[in-house]
């Protein structure tokens, strides 16, 4: 499924449409999506530098790690950042965010000793403008795929940070931004859902086409922590996780995949998901005032019950006409009509059934309650 | 866009619809309904077309002028915007006057993708059904439970009420000429106040009072959605809804708002859900899913369901349609 979602963001997206854009989310129970968003951003670099992949380059806009922390994992993985900045730009929103550390430096107070990366594009030091962390967006971009049809990617590590210093209506309206300029291959951005409100959350679903969730395989049984067993379920839940994919496909269906994901010093692996692991659909079907599922045991009794033109064959007495009892009998007969056309044979009705047998007595007489 | 569909068809699974006419009618005649795009309804109340044949059905009749209509969106599929595609269709092809509202930078682009009317091949197998159906001798009793299938059968192309629309075609050019198409996007403003004043102007056109009655159309997409600045602000938007149905009631025209339930905290979506007149949901469905494949026929064919919550009252306490009904879209 890593692998579907990588095929699908390096498609891109088609033209006149929205780009495909990607959320990975998890929780503190389970905190392994910047390893989901690691794998990804090399899966996409490895698709560009061998040209199989719609988009040029990748912008990324760290907010979260810093620049040499991707420096690093890129060389790790064997892409070639120092002499190559031609397929990757990255904006550095980590270093100095709000234009702190630079006005210190201008005042003289400190010095600054930071060294930089090469991989770094540019400063951004007003995370707050958002419009402006568009256009430098848009401008890197174009640096990597030029003024024509190329497209890149955009990465943003941690919209969690953002929304830490911007509203959700600017991070909304910039994701929209992204996914509809022109030149936006695909979008793919990482949230910490419990860090937020909601509705937070939901908007930013809102904006996705493909939601990455890392939920934790075990739960503890209760709440408390200080069972040996609920630690270690819980050290299990920093190493191994569950992976669920929700897509929303353009007819307006919604796909939904998991896989097992697990983490160790190599990096991320992922394995389709164990059997134990049941997915309990959500029923759709509209709550009825009369129950419309049956139950095992329902089905069982239903499959055991012998309906009356399966039995009359089986050596039973058969059963008197009476006039109530008509329909057991119509529904014989008719049936065996039915099976015995091809041998020539008497086919009589009763129309006897209509008549009332005893009119002037009533039926009821006969139940004895 | 869909490729794999081309009218939206719509099933009822649930309960059958059985449209219950009260023993007083209006003498109305049928010939008197001079204007193609609207129909005569019960208790004084006309109809203009959803552009869905099937929704006109479930509906009644269609929408009724001075109704405010509100589809709640599911986050996950884009229905709705099957809804407002063809609502907007029908209205260009009757020339009815029409606002369109969306948080896009630009909102015109949604109109190239308008279905376009669908040119039906069997015209001519249905003038030979009406001509067989001559040479029957319907006794006088059963000619009334005639007089609607005859009504629906005159197809005549553009004075049909409501028109199959083929998805997989642009609406013609000619039918966006003309000044009577407004598209306006709310991504920037701050508030609501100069849209409203838009729709406020552009209601004034079709009033209540006006002896020659056009039918207006407001369509509004994703009213609550997050890239607009007022999105937060949602008594700012309850108070546009509601004075907005206000304006509504007092004229001749539909309003559509698409708004998502689960982008706005509950009190104030169940708020949004009371101020509408009729309400309608659409919701995603599983791909690949066994459950619902076993349960549900035709499941390969569906792309969503759709929900009626609420149909509209006006002049009236009793619906003659049942409310409460979930169908499918293919």
């Amino acid at each position: 499924m890593a692998e579907w979602i990588c095929r699908t963001l390096r498609d891109g997206g088609l033209e006149g449409e929205h780009a495909p854009a990607l959320i990975i989310k998890d929780t503190i129970r389970c905190p392994l999506s910047s390893f989901v968003f690691d794998h990804v951003l090399s899966q996409l670099s490895s698709f560009i530098l061998s040209n199989k992949s719609q988009s040029k380059g990748i912008v990324l806009v760290a907010l979260s790690r810093s620049p040499l922390y991707y420096q690093q994992f890129l060389k790790s993985k064997g892409y070639d950042v120092v002499d190559s900045p031609c397929w990757i730009k990255v904006l550095d929103c980590y270093s100095d965010p709000l234009g702190w550390k630079s006005k210190l430096v201008e005042s003289g107070s400190i010095l600054n000793r930071d060294p930089g990366s090469s991989i770094t594009t540019s400063l951004c030091k007003n995370v707050r403008d958002l419009d402006n962390l568009f256009s430098s967006i848009i401008e890197s971009g174009k640096e990597l795929a030029g003024d024509g049809k190329g497209r890149f990617v955009v990465a943003i590590d941690s919209v969690s940070e953002m929304l830490r210093h911007t509203t959700v209506s600017s991070v909304a309206a910039l994701l929209s931004n992204l996914r509809s300029h022109d030149q936006v291959s695909c979008l793919f951005w990482l949230l910490h859902s419990d860090l937020h409100e909601t509705r937070a959350t939901a908007a930013l679903e809102y904006m996705s086409s493909m939601q990455a969730s890392v939920e934790p395989m075990a739960l503890p049984a209760n709440g408390q922590i200080g069972n040996s067993m609920n630690l270690s379920l819980m050290e299990q839940n920093f190493r191994r996780g569950k992976f669920c994919v929700r897509v929303k496909r353009r007819n307006g269906r919604v796909r939904m995949m998991f896989e097992e994901l697990c983490v160790d010093i190599s990096g991320i692996k992922f394995a389709p998901v164990s059997s134990e692991d049941n997915v309990i659909a959500q029923s759709l079907v509209p709550k009825v005032q009369f129950n419309l599922q049956l139950s095992e045991k329902e089905l069982n009794d239903r499959a055991k019950v012998v309906l009356p033109f399966e039995h009359q064959d089986n050596g039973k007495t058969t059963q008197i006409y009476d006039g109530r009892k008509s329909l057991n009998e119509g529904e014989t007969e008719i049936h065996e009509k039915v099976n015995s056309s091809g041998k020539g044979e008497i086919i009589y009705f009763r129309d006897s059934d209509d008549e009332m047998p005893d009119s002037d007595e009533d039926p009821d007489d006969d139940l004895d309650i | 866009m869909f490729d794999e569909m081309r009218i939206v068809k719509i099933y009822i699974h649930m309960a059958a619809i059985r449209p219950r006419s009260s023993s007083f009618s209006r003498s109305t005649s049928v010939a008197s309904n001079a204007v193609p795009g609207l129909k005569h309804g019960p208790n004084g109340t006309m109809f203009l077309s959803s552009g869905i044949q099937d929704l006109d059905k479930i509906l009644g009749g269609g929408f009724t002028l001075g109704s405010l209509v509100m589809v709640m969106e599911d986050p996950e599929a884009p229905h709705h915007m099957l809804l407002l595609r063809n609502f907007m269709s029908q209205g260009l092809v009757h020339h009815q006057p029409l606002i369109y509202a969306s948080p896009a930078k630009d909102p015109r682009g949604f109109l190239g993708t308008l279905p376009s009317v669908m040119v039906s091949k069997d015209d001519k197998s249905r003038a030979h059904e009406s001509e067989q159906e001559k040479g029957l001798r319907i006794a006088w009793q059963y000619k009334k439970y005639f007089g609607e299938q005859n009504s629906d059968s005159q197809r005549d192309g553009k004075s049909e009420y409501c028109c199959d629309f083929d998805l997989r075609k642009p609406l013609e050019r000619h039918f966006f000429t003309g000044k009577h198409i407004d598209c306006i996007t709310l991504k920037d403003s701050a508030d609501l106040t100069t849209f409203h004043d838009r729709c406020s102007s552009f209601l004034s056109q079709t009033p209540r009072t006006d002896g020659n009655v056009i039918g207006g159309r407001i369509a509004i997409q994703s009213l609550c959605s997050p890239q607009c600045e007022f999105s937060d602000k949602e008594w700012d938007m309850l108070s546009f809804v509601r004075s907005l149905k206000s304006l509504v009631r007092l004229s001749n025209s539909v309003a559509i708002i698409t708004f998502p339930p689960s982008l706005v905290s509950p009190a104030f979506s169940k708020r949004l859900q009371h101020l509408a007149d009729t309400l309608v949901s659409v919701k995603a469905i599983p791909d690949e899913d066994k459950e619902l494949a076993k349960l549900l026929t035709g499941y390969q064919d569906m792309v969503g369901l759709l929900s009626m919550h609420k149909v509209a009252r006006i002049n009236t306490q009793v619906l003659n349609v049942s409310s409460d009904l979930t169908s499918s879209l293919k």
